[in-house]
């Protein structure tokens, strides 16, 4: 039965593709839409992820189109507004996005695209209405938009270094410690010799997208960066690996040596690196034991988010924490694919326990099956809080959206992030327990 | 909108059935029965009022609402023959912007000028682009802007596909305030067959059939002239059957909530129809018929 949705965390394609524009040094973005597009990217998104983005705010240039637009067109209003921002942002690639009215009106966006660049302006363009997909949807259409469309414009001289490893899946925003999180990728994927191209995030920029041609693998760490790793492989025959989530703690090991096999690397040097970052992991296990025990850390949990964070942090919680999944929830409406992951992951690896997987954005039916696992400990959004209030747990955000906490550099992925994760949620759990009572 | 002036009427049909010829020939006629009347031409082609006005340029409300000026109602209207008032809603350039949007957009524009408490029309009567092809062409059967809307049809499927269309539009929108149908306007009718079909279609939709319209050289010369036919050749007996349709309109407020055929319906109801007219054509005697 059709139901409402009471508080739904997957923007529309026109911010999907914003985010991932604005996470590229020297893109400038130009919406073609009406004024509430830019402003809602600010006020549903950008505001709402731990911090902003250079164009995250509402000086983002938009054509903001009223209704004599609609009526005869909205084209020359992108004309003007392209040459404009031209004129007064600098940049090294202009990207068109466009919102539902204009997309209802049919104005032609490639010929506008196409007189930007006939006057030498860099300029691409997506067609991103709302209603064509959620924020997901317009990851997808940008990162294509990219792909196809950069090579015409910007010619590159470049050599591509040898080993050069193109990251796919993380979406700006979507996952707030997107920053954080590539970076510690980027990190392991250096320790075995690789070279990785982040493509997002700060420092990278559009040379970094000319490059994705010349790279040698595709890694896919979430199910959204599926799309463009078989872009690549029909263009360029590019492989792939994909990595159901995000790797955190010793699920990095086993990244590393399955990019290790089918790469033919080193596997001393792979071994050695793992050998090192898992010893200092453990040492921080290690300091942590006394705190797990006193405090009651091993518990039952609740976690909400996109399925890359409830897989790569769920699965760590289980496998190396030690504690138990009592719900999970995935909210980014992924292929039934992603569950064979779950299972084999998650949700099978302890006999005899149940685990209850919910498949939703809905704030409700979520507060509900969480509320109905009873769980110790949740994890999620920022929505999520007020829940954990009520229930009386412990409660840690990490997932979008996320307006009660800063995040900077903060990362969960790999081991580092491994040791972050801990360090928060056990800050968490102790935070009024009454082991800090005892202590003092 | 404060109170509503006058009867309006919304006359839909198929692009180039004779909606224009047929609207302006009726606004002539209720004009020149001594009646206030307000013609709208609501199609981004901006020509349903020409025969009125004699074929002079007329700026279009739509044209400005583009340049953003001042607008008075002087600026987008002329008095045609008869004192009708003629306006025309325009729209952009085919392939380009949104002529729906355009009727909407059109339809504030004049609500915000007063027009009908200014010029307090006995009748207003829209002329709408042919299809209903989206909900802006809609607008004057919505909201109770119009409140019958009568179609123009010839016996080409087409046309009384389109026609079907209405009846999907109106049925959709008069329980909830919207147009109900007036009738009928038979179009162009040439063949002996026409009358027949036209009449049943109109008996297998629940609605009926206000008037005949012959095909005429008449309205054909008279355009040519820039004239409605009551202007041209008021003695005619054509300028007698626009005067009739007028008359009905004036005098009788019947309408329906049409039920229009759906798809399966519709073809097989135009199939019976080309059976039948292939028979009558070849001669076919059935056994007990009539001759």
């Amino acid at each position: 039965m059709a139901h409402h949705l009471e508080a739904s965390r997957n923007s529309c394609a026109l911010h999907g593709a914003l985010q991932l524009f604005e996470a590229i040094d020297g893109v400038v973005p130009v919406i073609h839409s009406t004024s509430g597009c830019g402003v809602q990217h600010y006020l549903g998104v950008t505001r709402l992820s731990g911090g902003n983005d250079t164009f995250g705010s509402p000086p983002v240039s938009s054509s903001n189109i009223k209704q004599k637009h609609v009526v005869f067109g909205g084209g020359s209003r992108l004309r003007e507004q392209l040459k404009n921002t031209v004129k007064v942002v600098q940049g090294d690639l202009y990207a068109i996005v466009t919102g539902c009215s204009t997309e209802m009106v049919g104005d032609d966006i490639p010929a506008m695209a196409k007189e930007g660049r006939d006057q030498e302006w860099p300029v691409i363009y997506t067609n991103t209405p709302g209603f064509g997909g959620d924020v997901h949807h317009g990851y997808h259409l940008a990162v294509k938009a990219l792909i196809e469309q950069l090579p015409d414009i910007v010619k590159s001289q470049e050599k591509i270094p040898s080993g050069l490893i193109n990251i796919w899946g993380i979406i700006p925003n979507q996952d707030p410690f997107w920053r954080g999180n590539l970076q510690e990728v980027g990190r392991l994927l250096e320790g075995i010799g690789l070279v990785p191209n982040l493509l997002l995030g700060s420092g990278q920029n559009v040379a970094s997208w000319q490059r994705v041609p010349g790279a040698l693998l595709n890694l896919v760490i979430s199910p959204w960066g599926e799309f463009p790793a078989r872009l690549l492989e029909e263009r360029y025959a590019t492989p792939s690996i994909t990595f159901e989530g995000v790797p955190v703690g010793t699920a990095a090991s086993i990244l590393l040596r399955r990019l290790t096999e089918q790469l033919e690397l080193d596997p001393i040097r792979t071994e050695a690196f793992i050998t090192r970052e898992e010893l200092r992991l453990n040492q921080q296990f290690a300091r942590l034991v006394d705190t797990y025990y006193r405090a009651g850390f091993q518990r039952e949990f609740a976690l909400v988010g996109e399925s890359a964070q409830v897989i790569g942090i769920g699965e760590f919680l289980v496998k190396s924490f030690g504690l138990l999944p009592r719900t999970l929830v995935i909210t980014d409406n992924p292929s039934e694919s992603i569950r064979e992951a779950l299972d084999s992951r998650l949700t099978t690896i302890l006999p005899g326990y149940h685990t209850d997987v919910l498949f939703s954005e809905d704030k409700s039916e979520i507060a509900d099956v969480v509320r109905a696992g009873e769980p110790g400990i949740i994890l999620g959004s920022s929505l999520e809080h007020c829940l954990a209030l009520e229930l009386g747990v412990p409660f840690l955000a990490l997932s979008f959206p996320l307006f009660d906490r800063i995040v900077l550099e903060r990362a969960y992925a790999g081991y580092r992030g491994a040791a972050v994760l801990l360090e928060d949620l056990g800050s968490a759990m102790i935070a009024g327990s009454k082991y800090i009572n005892e202590a003092s | 909108m404060s109170l509503k002036q006058g009867k309006h009427i919304a006359i839909y049909g198929k692009g180039g059935i004779g909606k224009s010829t047929t609207t302006s020939n009726i606004s002539a006629a209720l004009a020149d029965a001594g009646y206030r009347v307000i013609q709208i031409g609501c199609d981004p082609k901006s020509d349903s009022t020409t025969i009125l006005r004699g074929g002079n340029d007329l700026p279009t409300v739509l044209d400005t609402l583009r340049e953003q000026s001042k607008v008075r109602l002087e600026d987008i209207s002329a008095v045609g023959f008869g004192g009708v008032l003629c306006i025309e809603a325009g729209g952009p350039v085919p392939g380009v912007g949104c002529a729906g949007r355009g009727i909407n957009a059109a339809v504030e524009q004049l609500q915000e000028l007063h027009v009908f408490d200014e010029f307090k029309p006995d009748f207003v009567l829209y002329d709408v682009l042919g299809d209903v092809v989206c909900g802006g062409f809609a607008v004057p059967i919505r909201d109770g802007l119009a409140d019958r809307a009568f179609v123009v049809t010839s016996s080409d499927f087409m046309s009384i596909f389109a026609a079907n269309n209405l009846f999907k539009a109106v049925n959709k929108y008069a329980p909830s305030g919207g147009a109900r149908l007036g009738g009928i306007i038979a179009n162009s009718i040439l063949a002996a067959y026409a009358p027949a079909l036209i009449d049943d279609f109109a008996g297998k939709t629940g609605t009926h059939v206000i008037g005949y319209v012959p095909r005429s050289l008449v309205v054909a010369q008279s355009e040519l002239y820039g004239k409605t036919v009551i202007e041209a050749a008021p003695q005619s007996e054509q300028a007698q059957v626009y005067r009739n349709l007028a008359k009905y309109i004036d005098e009788n407020e019947e309408s329906v909530i049409p039920k229009p055929l759906n798809s399966p319906e519709l073809k097989k109801w135009a199939r019976e129809w080309g059976d039948r007219i292939f028979e009558v054509e070849t001669g076919v005697v059935h056994e007990m018929a009539s001759i």
